[in-house]
């Protein structure tokens, strides 16, 4: 079942929330990146990782994306452990991860980089080499529409036909995000989403956002505007040198004084 | 099966895990720092080979083709690097396409030296020297001058890695570009030393790799590249160390299995071993399978 | 009239053979992004297979070649086993070389294993009899037709592209579906494509496996034609020879592959096989490989997108109607996501 959903997708325990990282610890040739981590993302919520440089954010962002492994610890995922899965059985589950850097598809057209994005095309099964685009193009016009919805409602749609190599760092971010809506997440992972991109986009990429949010979509997002973090969040977990060091709403995080040693320490 | 050419072919590996590493050792610092895979590094170890063989040819000894061969190596990889290497990367050709640019120069390489010299064997002029007997094994001057030059080769390039700070920079930037330069270690020059270093070692290697086989043509290192490729992976690709261990067993296990089975079995016994450590380890023997960096 | 006819038919058939190989590796290398310079050894391996099994049994013509599997079957039975044995040859090998290895170490194992390839082959009289190869393959169909008539070379030509057509086929159903889509996206990025949920490995392996059953047909069509074979012909430098092709005519267009196909491999041969032997032995080989190589960096730097560069997908308009309920246009207050027609349907 998607996202969209609701708040509250019967397929998640109650207790554990959508997404639960415990005990993580990675190290990096002796250089323990993370330290002891653990956190628990609640379904239909924005939860913000945050911490300076270095604290170790990255990792577990790879580590929940399954690019990392992790030395030891769990991650548990609606319900279940996929500790042990590969990034595209992760994604399979409704686990969707996007990059710091840009990562489009370039030399593929924008509505191809959304169409990509489709979970279990027929036309990507061995099947089409035997029956041909019978087999595939109802299903194809159906995403056809989906996509172009989607670039509609991110106004992008006279972006199009473009290479998505060409288009401007903001607007390459938009494609990721949409991209990652067609995959038919359950949780969205998001490294960074506003990083080089300008303030007009960055504010209009945070309203929709917490627009997706409301509608039922889990995002787990790596940000270092703490306004914008106070804007969007209704959650916040603070790393430092590797450890979880406050978990919180940014107004009590604001209070407490090792948070900010975390970031005067920067 | 006897114990009486065992200790013979141990001696025979010796020598060819000498030649195999002041290659491979070459060819992963510079695939290490610089992130180009250089199928053209065979090739440029016989270009090598012919300019010590013109030295060779004009009455030079064997030290000074050694030293012309060094000499020409350095400089034409550090030349191959800033001449054609980084304008393509400048210019934007992917990974993908840098693969066949140094492949296309191999070959450009290859035929030259094969127009201008002709499809001949070429010996240097030169005596392979007395055997000597050191623990039971069998040498000729030539194949102690060989390890020990290759020895000291090794000696040099740990001391240099692990001792200055040019080679700690070598060393980080091969582990993770990005935050070298990032911590102020200057990348471009630590590229170009890499080019030149490596191509010293290409060019010992082709100049002793043609003293060993006595003659060679304008393919003999491009023949020899596949087995410098299989030493470099064995020790995980960057490695220099690596690469030393992956010459060693390499050449070991060549010229024993030469003795025992069938020497025309040889290469395909060194590369099953790197089929089964691929296998086993994709990444080679000395390292850890790592795409993100902590942060 | 007889000599030109049959230098005639006999490019053709080459012309054939080369645009199916530029096809296949343009799959692999132009749409998946997977390097296979072992390319060359599908194609001999192909081949092989196809010479054995249309000889007949080892001991047969005074048993002067050794090799294995020997037979005789009618056509086109030996052109489909070549395909075939090609295709498991590539799962074996596509199982070490691309499994979560970095795409350049890929490369590294290809190089690797056509040289394994080439080794094992020359140093094995019992295989594929050894260095010198196979000859007095008999020609298909050669008791319908007669094989030493001009009637037959045309009857071959006809028989190739007929090949060709079904390869395409086939070539075309993947490069034009969301299947060439994914493959497309691992190309571009790897990790990105994994992100949304794509097998990288499995997919790679498909393009891989796929390619080489072409590259094992193409060279079942070549030896049944010249009737010979030799392990020599297929050192790992031939597979930059089709990799140029398709740079210079575009890489992963398969028309622009089809023209690289005419004027690498094809135009190459022909153009230099009227020049007059001058210089030593080798020389007028040695210039034709330095053009290669230059053609390939020139291309690469001028115009590295190819003669015809890859082809723009766009998608017909959707009708007026199809569309679910969408607001206006702009950012966060469009068509509300719990529509399902947006994220897809419920598992």
């Amino acid at each position: 079942m998607s996202a969209a959903a609701g708040a509250a997708p019967a397929s998640a325990p109650v207790a554990g929330g959508l997404l639960t990282v415990d005990e993580l610890r990675r190290d990096f040739g002796g250089v323990w990146a993370v330290d002891g981590a653990g956190f628990t993302v609640k379904a239909g919520s924005i939860t913000s990782l945050i911490g300076p440089n270095g604290a170790g954010k990255s990792t577990v962002v790879g580590i929940v994306g399954g690019a990392v492994k992790p030395t030891s610890g769990r991650v548990m995922f609606d319900g279940e452990d996929i500790t042990h899965l590969a990034p595209h059985d992760r994604a399979r589950r409704g686990l969707v991860r996007t990059y710091q850097l840009s990562s489009e598809f370039g030399k593929l057209t924008v509505l191809e980089n959304l169409l990509v994005a489709a979970p279990r095309q027929r036309g990507e099964s061995l099947l089409t080499l035997v029956v041909g685009k019978r087999y595939w193009r109802e299903e194809e016009e159906r995403h056809v529409v989906q996509a172009r919805t989607l670039l509609e409602r991110f106004g992008m749609s006279e972006k199009e036909d473009e290479y998505a190599g060409n288009l401007s760092g903001g607007q390459k971010r938009l494609v990721e995000i949409m991209r990652s809506l067609m995959a038919d997440p359950k949780l969205l992972l998001l490294d960074e989403p506003m990083a080089g991109v300008n303030p007009t986009l960055a504010r209009s990429i945070e309203n929709d956002l917490v627009m997706l949010a409301r509608e039922g979509l889990t995002l787990l997002i790596v940000e270092h505007e703490l306004d914008v973090v106070e804007r969007v969040s209704d959650s916040v977990v603070v790393m430092s040198l590797g450890k979880v060091i406050a978990t919180g709403t940014m107004a009590e995080l604001r209070a407490r004084r090792e948070v900010l040693d975390a970031y005067l320490g920067e | 099966m006897t114990a009486s050419i065992f200790i013979p072919s141990v001696g025979f590996g010796l020598v060819t895990a000498s030649i195999l590493a002041l290659a491979a050792v070459g060819f992963t610092l510079q695939f290490g720092v610089t992130n180009i895979l250089n199928l053209a590094y065979g090739d440029l170890m016989t270009a090598a080979a012919y300019i010590g063989y013109v030295v060779n040819r004009h009455g030079g000894s064997i030290a000074l083709s050694l030293l012309a061969g060094a000499a020409f190596g350095a400089l034409s990889a550090f030349l191959l690097n800033r001449l054609v290497y980084t304008p393509f990367l400048r210019r934007g050709t992917k990974l993908f396409g840098m693969v066949i640019v140094t492949l296309s120069v191999g070959v450009i390489i290859q035929n030259t030296l094969l127009a201008i010299g002709g499809a001949t064997f070429f010996t240097y002029n030169f005596s392979v020297g007395s055997a000597v007997h050191p623990l039971g094994f069998v040498f000729n001057t030539s194949q102690l001058m060989i390890i020990g030059l290759a020895v000291a080769a090794m000696i040099v390039v740990q001391l240099l890695l692990t001792q200055t700070r040019l080679g700690k920079a070598m060393r980080a930037t091969a582990a993770n570009p990005g935050l070298a330069q990032a911590s102020g270690i200057a990348t471009d020059r630590v590229v170009d030393i890499a080019w030149l270093l490596s191509g010293l070692l290409c060019g010992l290697a082709g100049v002793v790799l043609v003293l060993n086989t006595t003659a060679f043509q304008s393919t003999t290192g491009s023949g020899f590249l596949v087995i410098i490729i299989a030493a470099a992976m064995l020790g995980g690709v960057g490695r220099a160390t690596g690469a030393m261990v992956g010459a060693l067993v390499l050449g070991l296990v060549t010229e024993i299995s030469a003795a025992y089975i069938s020497p025309s079995y040889k290469e395909i016994f060194a590369f099953g071993v790197l089929v089964i450590v691929l296998l086993v380890r994709p990444t080679g023997i000395f390292t850890g399978a790592q795409r993100e960096v902590a942060g | 009239m007889n000599a030109t006819a049959y230098y005639l038919t006999t490019l053709l058939v080459y012309l054939g053979v080369d645009i199916m190989a530029v096809w296949a590796l343009n799959l692999q290398y132009g749409i998946g992004g997977v390097y296979n310079f072992a390319f060359v050894l599908f194609q001999a391996f192909g081949a092989y297979i196809a010479a054995v099994l249309t000889l007949g049994s080892s001991s047969g013509n005074g048993g002067f070649q050794n090799y294995i599997l020997g037979a005789t079957l009618p056509f086109p039975l030996p052109i489909i086993a070549a395909g075939l044995a090609s295709g498991l040859l590539a799962v074996v090998v596509g199982l070490v070389a691309l499994r979560k290895l970095r795409t350049d170490y890929q490369a590294m194992v290809m190089l690797v294993i056509s040289v394994i390839a080439t080794l094992t082959v020359t140093n094995d009289t019992g295989l594929f009899n050894g260095p010198a190869g196979l000859s007095l393959i008999p020609q298909p169909l050669s008791n319908v037709v007669n094989p030493s008539s001009v009637g037959y070379q045309w009857f071959y030509v006809g028989i190739t592209f007929v090949i060709c057509a079904i390869v395409y086929v086939f070539v075309h159903r993947v490069t034009s579906s969301p299947l060439g889509r994914a493959l497309r996206a691992t190309r571009d990025n790897e990790a990105a494509a994994e992100a949304l949920g794509k097998d990288v490995v499995r997919l790679r392996l498909f393009v891989f496996v796929f390619g080489n059953v072409i590259a094992g047909i193409s060279g079942a069509v070549l030896v049944q034609f010249i009737g010979a074979w030799s392990p020599g012909s297929w050192m790992y430098v031939e597979t930059l020879v089709f990799l140029t092709a398709i740079i210079v005519g575009g890489t992963g267009n398969n028309l622009g592959v089809m023209l690289g196909a005419l004027l690498v491999p094809v135009g190459f041969n022909e153009a230099t096989r009227y020049l007059p032997q001058i210089g030593r032995p080798g020389l007028i080989d040695a210039l034709q490989w330095i053009v290669i190589g230059m053609l390939g960096l020139v291309f690469l730097w001028f115009w590295p997108q190819g003669i015809i560069p890859e082809r723009r997908r766009r998608f017909a308009p959707t009708p007026p109607g199809t569309a679910p309920v969408s607001g206006s246009a702009g950012s966060g207050s469009g068509a509300p996501l719990a529509d399902p027609t947006v994220l897809g349907e419920p598992r």
